[in-house]
């Protein structure tokens, strides 16, 4: 289909965690909803309506974005890394094995995303100090936690 | 530049360390967790299944004169709706737990005749994908005669105000008068009486991070519901859902796996958990439930709204408290849904963590036309332990006492421990003082006012304050009798069935329903100590099914309670199966006598004779495949099931008097903020927390509870408010407006503890993880205490954004006219 | 949660853009979507049609001129713009930016989408009227430059009109400027904020006090009469659930003076750099 061209629903290609997947979706969905409802990867959340708590973080091209502010459509043709290709097998990251270590998290249900914002920090800041740490994960709530220990987890896999 | 300090005490170890109690094991949960493969009830699909979208009142008081789904229900892809019309034939009111006049309420699943709030579901829509009901919910067309709403619980009971609820006559839907003690004498021995006009407790929840939600199927041959949802207290939903739906309890399956935080706010769902089941059967397709954030905002568990009026403090000269009178004034919102139980669940810590012991509340619930509350992290005692802490600083701050020493002359003492309040509640164990000499060290409490002259040098108003508060856990339901001396409820229970399988896995299933509190960590550290195996080879069930039956009646995750209850009934069933382990074995080597068996490293064997040992698998493939030639009344099943019951009696309903909680664990928190007078603007610049919960059978885990009830407290006291207005619209129904703490929003944190091992329990553990709201305290303290150079004004409200501390700074008058005291 | 359907196009140059939305007065551009696609979630506004932006190259960069201009793509996102070297011109900016929510927003929302949405909390709308930037705009008629004292028409209104595009932010180099907020937590959504340029002459505006940032420009740096110029402009700041009318106004008066006092200290090190 040409970019110019309006249309409701249009076929999108996204690969996702190194597999690519070819679907038709409507315009309106956003990202998120496609990654849980149509591509059943449902590893990333939803925990609020105003694109506040970053449950729905992912990677998007290299860049750290919430997926319930973005269409699908807009990720035709990118590359898109979740919490579901963290691992190498059955190796955990060493972020996903200093959360557990340091007790980072409690229900879980904010840290598929926090986990990929602190990817992309330790990516673009290999030793963050531990105010670079709470400006990179500004964008996501945890309500169980305190972050204290969120803190202590990327701090430790930091120095690794 | 932030720096944050763990610095724990030294733990008092009376007996030689187990092997995994007392230890940070690595949870179970995490690797699951971490790679994004917990089960939440949003992630679980049905082919077919069938997306509800509810349509929710805009309106908070009005008649609904009609209804009409035809336009919604012509849409292709849409497979049904369901009114309150529908509903009010198809199933009764729900139970109501008060006496007159709230026992008179008729509460459906969808509003029948009338909205009470913003945010009421009215109707459901179902259709084949999640956006197809949202745009066919749009087609619904609801025909409103709207009636002045009620949005501040101090007019419910004028007698022009219109009633919200006809059927109860009125807006009183509960009061009851609490008195023990001498009240005169008290007032006649006091020097001094502190009066206190009026306090105020305000709105808001712990907002977990996954909302509501379930996927119900039916089974239409033979009647069975299964719900998945993350309802925290199926128990409850089973007794409020079985009988509106004219259904036997069994029919209802309630299953969960993962829950996205809890708190108390996931209690009261069963009006839409109704809903979705008459759903299900109606359209003959599984419905899926997803509540949005701002639904959950505006409709669904908000924390008990309370004013303290006309409080009377009776006191001697030298700061000793002799009691106090009041009246509590308690907002429930548009209906009684776990309510008025707040009414009497708050008198567990009646004398907060002090020693006077002449107390009278009276206590006044009504409805008004906001959501309705229910449980919130700290229900009901948050409120007054908040109360007693503002009596504390107001009483200190107004006589010229200081809150240390205050505090060290009223609080219950270490030696009185088992210590009976005067309602007859049992606090097992504590040390209050020690607790709080422990957070003054952490922050530096001797060198408070060099540092506040070095804050003011940069324009700054320093404060320090102190919070104690109390997590009371494991209930007595019998205490819902002085609600209603009807209700048939008293005590508690939890159930564990612990099992060795036919390979020797040692399968652990639980009644309770977690929401990232670690209970199958924590539960496989308790078996494995019982049984000496390795703790990796205890497989706990993740989650709650009723089709394991292994629960009781009032399971599920709530009240601070699982380290109690939970790992009680894990307990009693693991002694049950090392108990059968060594019966069997003694069979197995022909009469051996048990006391001269032991289990180790997995085994059971001969104390003198390790060599002569069974493997577990070897027992449980003996009983399960193998077991021909046992002694006919061997009675080994190897499958254990335990209800832990914890012992309580029956409360006097007539004097209020009696044990309503078996554990009290405690918290003193010591906050330091530094206030910019020209704007009103504050920041915590220190904090301590130190907690007491007991024995801890896996120290981070409480930890971590304690550090997140930590940081809901500070959000609550600065930011988090469900605030209305005149209109009964909900102004903070997302986290835009309410604003949750985030990453940059912390205080560096320093952390502390004692162990005051409960006399009570099995293990020593005491009930923990609300926390009781001992931020809120200590903050209304420390805002307090910035003040008291500026203007002296008194924190009156748990609620103190930056625009109030302005206000307090350019009109103390305002509040301190609130205060007064008279010579006895 | 769920938007209403909706028609979509990705467009690869400016002049396609814009004929897509002179030929549909129901199209909207869609630049980082952090505001649109909220609106569109809560169902408070639901246009026919999106134009994605982000493929025009046109709208993209930061450039720096021989001259000290700094020219800026309406599409350059916060982050770019708080990372862009060429930027560290104008220092306030990318100091701005940096406060501007959290890095998943940063990362996807733009310069552009701040100002034509032109909330009144927004950081960009009073920092751009107290630099004096201007706005280029591109339309069916060709371009057009509009200072940001005239751009800002109303609530959610600017000089954009139906059609139109707005491509490029322009401001001088300089390093003379403050900024101060009080925000709903730390790094949140502004209750009052305000921006203050002493490159010249003194420039003041006001967020979240009116519909559009309100310009001060006292006679002085002098905080007496930076209070005043505040209480002359006879604000009627809006009232909410944050914050009452008169709290607004004493902020504006507070937060003017601290922008300023910031502005003049930036000045007094850039002599010394």
């Amino acid at each position: 289909m040409e970019a110019g061209t309006v249309s409701s629903a249009r076929s999108i290609s996204v690969t996702i965690n190194g597999t690519t997947y070819e679907r038709e979706v409507e315009a309106r969905k956003l990202l998120v909803h496609f990654i849980r409802d149509d591509l059943d990867l449902t590893g990333s959340h939803i925990g609020c309506d105003t694109g506040n708590c970053g449950a729905c973080s992912v990677i998007v091209d290299g860049t750290l974005v919430k997926s319930c502010m973005m269409l699908a459509v807009q990720a035709d043709g990118s590359t898109v890394e979740t919490v579901e290709g963290l691992a190498d097998g059955e190796e955990l990251s060493k972020l996903q094995q200093a959360f557990s270590s340091h007790h980072a998290l409690q229900c879980g249900y904010c840290t598929p995303g926090m986990l990929m914002s602190a990817t992309a920090l330790l990516r673009s800041n290999p030793k963050p100090s531990e105010d670079e740490i709470k400006k990179g994960l500004q964008g996501n709530i945890c309500r169980c936690t305190g972050y204290w220990n969120i803190f202590a987890a990327v701090k430790a896999a930091s120095s690794e | 530049m932030t720096t944050t300090t763990i610095a724990p005490a030294q733990v008092e170890v009376e007996a030689p360390a187990e092997q995994y109690k007392g230890q940070n094991v690595p949870r179970k949960e995490d690797r699951r967790l971490v790679q994004g493969q917990g089960v939440f009830v949003d992630d679980v699909k049905r082919h077919g299944m069938g997306y509800i979208h509810f349509v929710r009142s805009p309106y908070a008081h009005a008649h609904i004169s009609s209804i009409d789904v035809s336009k919604a229900e012509e849409i292709g892809g849409v497979y049904g709706t369901l009114t309150g019309e529908e509903v009010a034939v198809l199933t009764d009111p729900f139970f109501q737990i008060s006496s007159v006049p709230g026992a008179n309420l008729k509460d459906f699943a969808l509003a029948v005749g009338k909205v009470r709030y913003v945010g009421e579901a009215i109707v459901a829509v179902v259709a084949e994908t999640r956006e197809l009901a949202r745009d066919a919910s749009e087609l619904v067309e609801i025909e409103y005669e709207p009636i002045t709403p009620i949005t501040d619980a101090r007019q419910a009971l004028a007698t022009d105000a219109p009633s919200i609820h006809e059927d109860a006559g009125g807006n009183l839907m509960w009061e009851g008068t609490y008195e023990w003690g001498d009240l005169d004498a008290a007032f006649a021995e006091a020097d001094k009486i502190v009066k206190i006009d009026e306090l105020h407790f305000h709105r808001f929840n712990s907002t977990p991070l996954e909302t509501n939600g379930a996927l119900v199927e039916y089974n239409r041959g033979t009647g069975q519901w299964t719900i998945h949802t993350n309802n925290q207290f199926p128990g409850f939903a089973a007794i409020m859902m079985g009988p509106a739906m004219r259904t036997g309890l069994d029919k209802l399956r309630f299953v969960t796996q993962d829950i996205g935080g809890g708190f108390g706010n996931k209690i009261t769902s069963h009006p839409q958990l109704v809903a979705c089941c008459l759903l299900a059967r109606k359209l003959g397709r599984a419905v899926q439930w997803t509540e949005w954030r701002t639904d959950f905002h505006s409709s669904m568990s908000h924390g008990n709204e309370r004013w303290f009026q006309d409080t009377e403090v009776a006191v001697k000269n030298d700061g000793t408290l002799l009691g106090f009178r009041t009246k509590a004034l308690d907002d429930a919102g548009a209906w009684l849904r776990y309510e008025p139980l707040g009414g009497v669940i708050w008198a567990q810590v009646t004398p907060g963590m002090y020693r006077w012991r002449h107390i009278r509340l009276e206590f006044t619930q009504v409805a008004t036309n906001k959501a309705p509350v229910s449980p919130n992290r700290g229900y009901s005692r948050m409120q007054h332990l908040w109360f007693t802490e503002r009596i504390i600083d107001i009483v200190a701050q107004e006589l010229e006492l200081d809150p240390v020493e205050i505090r060290k002359r009223n609080y219950i003492r270490t030696e009185e421990m088992p210590y009976e309040t005067p309602n007859g509640c049992v606090y097992d164990s504590g040390d209050y003082a020690k607790m709080l000499d422990l957070g003054l060290d952490l922050i530096g409490w001797d060198e408070r006012e060099a540092r506040r002259a070095e804050a003011a040098s940069r324009g700054k108003l320093l404060g320090v304050g102190i919070g104690s508060t109390l997590d009371s856990g494991t209930n007595n339901f019998g205490q819902s009798r002085m609600i209603n001396p009807e209700l048939q409820f008293s005590g508690n229970n939890e159930v564990a069935t612990v099992k060795l399988d036919i390979f020797g896995e040692i399968v652990v299933t639980l009644g309770t329903t977690p929401q990232g509190q670690g209970h199958e960590t924590t539960a496989a550290q308790v078996v494995a100590d019982i049984l000496k195996c390795s703790w990796e080879d205890v497989h706990v069930r993740a989650g709650h099914d009723s089709y394991w039956n292994s629960h009781a009646g009032f399971s599920g995750t709530y009240a601070s309670q699982f380290a109690v209850t939970g790992l009680s009934a894990v307990k009693g069933a693991t002694d049950m199966l090392a108990a059968e382990i060594k019966k069997l074995a003694s069979a197995v080597f022909g009469g051996v006598p048990e006391e001269a068996l032991e289990l180790a490293e997995g085994t059971v064997r001969i104390k003198d004779n390790p060599d002569a040992a069974l493997p577990f698998m070897a027992c449980g493939a003996i009983i399960n495949a193998n077991n021909a030639g046992l002694p006919e009344d061997l009675g080994v099943t190897l499958n254990c099931r335990y209800v832990y019951r914890p012992p309580f009696e029956v409360p006097d309903v007539e004097k209020k008097f009696g044990n309503l909680t078996l554990t009290y664990a405690a918290q003193v928190h010591v906050a330091v903020v530094e206030v910019d007078p020209e704007t009103g603007y504050y920041d915590i610049v220190d904090y301590a927390a130190v907690d007491d919960c007991g024995k801890r059978i896996n120290p981070q885990i409480v930890e971590g509870q304690v550090m997140g009830a930590t940081a809901q407290a500070l959000g609550a006291v600065v930011h988090e408010q469900f605030v209305y207005d005149e209109d009964g619209n909900l102004l903070t129904p997302n986290f835009y407006d309410y604003h949750v703490p985030h990453a940059l929003d912390m205080p560096p944190l320093k952390t502390g503890n004692i162990e005051s091992p409960s006399p009570f329990t099995a293990l020593g553990t005491k009930g923990m993880g609300e926390g009781g709201g001992a931020g809120i305290h200590a903050v209304c303290a420390a805002v307090q205490d910035a003040l008291r150079a500026h203007g002296g004004a008194i924190v009156a409200d748990s609620a103190n954004p930056y625009h109030k501390v302005w206000d307090m700074l350019r009109h103390p008058e305002e509040t301190k006219k609130l205060v007064s005291v008279v010579d006895a | 949660m769920l938007l209403r359907e909706v028609g979509y196009a990705r467009p690869g140059s400016l002049g396609e853009a814009i004929e897509l939305l002179v030929a549909d007065d129901g199209a909207r551009a869609l630049a980082g979507g952090q505001t649109l696609i909220n609106v569109m979630k809560a169902r408070a506004s639901s246009p026919d049609t999106l134009i994605d932006l982000s493929r025009i190259e046109e709208l993209k960069g930061i450039d720096l001129d021989a001259d000290g201009t700094l020219r800026i793509g309406a599409m350059a996102t916060y982050t770019e713009i708080l990372e862009s070297s060429e930027a560290r011109a104008r220092p306030i900016l990318g100091d701005v930016c940096a406060q501007i929510a959290d890095v998943q927003v940063r990362n996807r929302g733009t310069i552009g989408g701040n100002i034509c949405t032109n909330d009144p909390t927004n950081h960009l709308p009073p920092l751009l009227v107290a630099l004096d930037a201007q706005m280029t705009i591109h339309g069916a008629g060709g371009e057009r430059t509009v200072s940001a004292t005239d751009f800002f028409l109303g609530v959610y209104m600017t000089a954009v009109g139906q059609g139109e595009l707005l491509t490029a932010i322009t401001v001088p180099a300089g390093r003379a400027d403050g900024f101060a907020a009080v925000t709903l937590g730390v790094e949140g959504t502004c209750i009052v904020s305000a921006a203050a340029s002493v490159n010249g002459g003194v420039r003041i505006a006001l967020g979240c006090v009116d519909a559009v940032p309100v310009l001060l420009e006292p006679a002085t740096a002098d905080a007496d009469a930076v209070r005043a110029a505040v209480r002359d402009a006879n604000l009627d700041p809006p009232s909410d659930v944050h914050a009452s009318s008169e709290y607004r106004s004493h902020l504006a008066e507070v937060l003017a003076v601290r922008a300023l006092d910031s502005a003049s200290e930036n000045r007094v090190s850039e002599k010394r750099s």
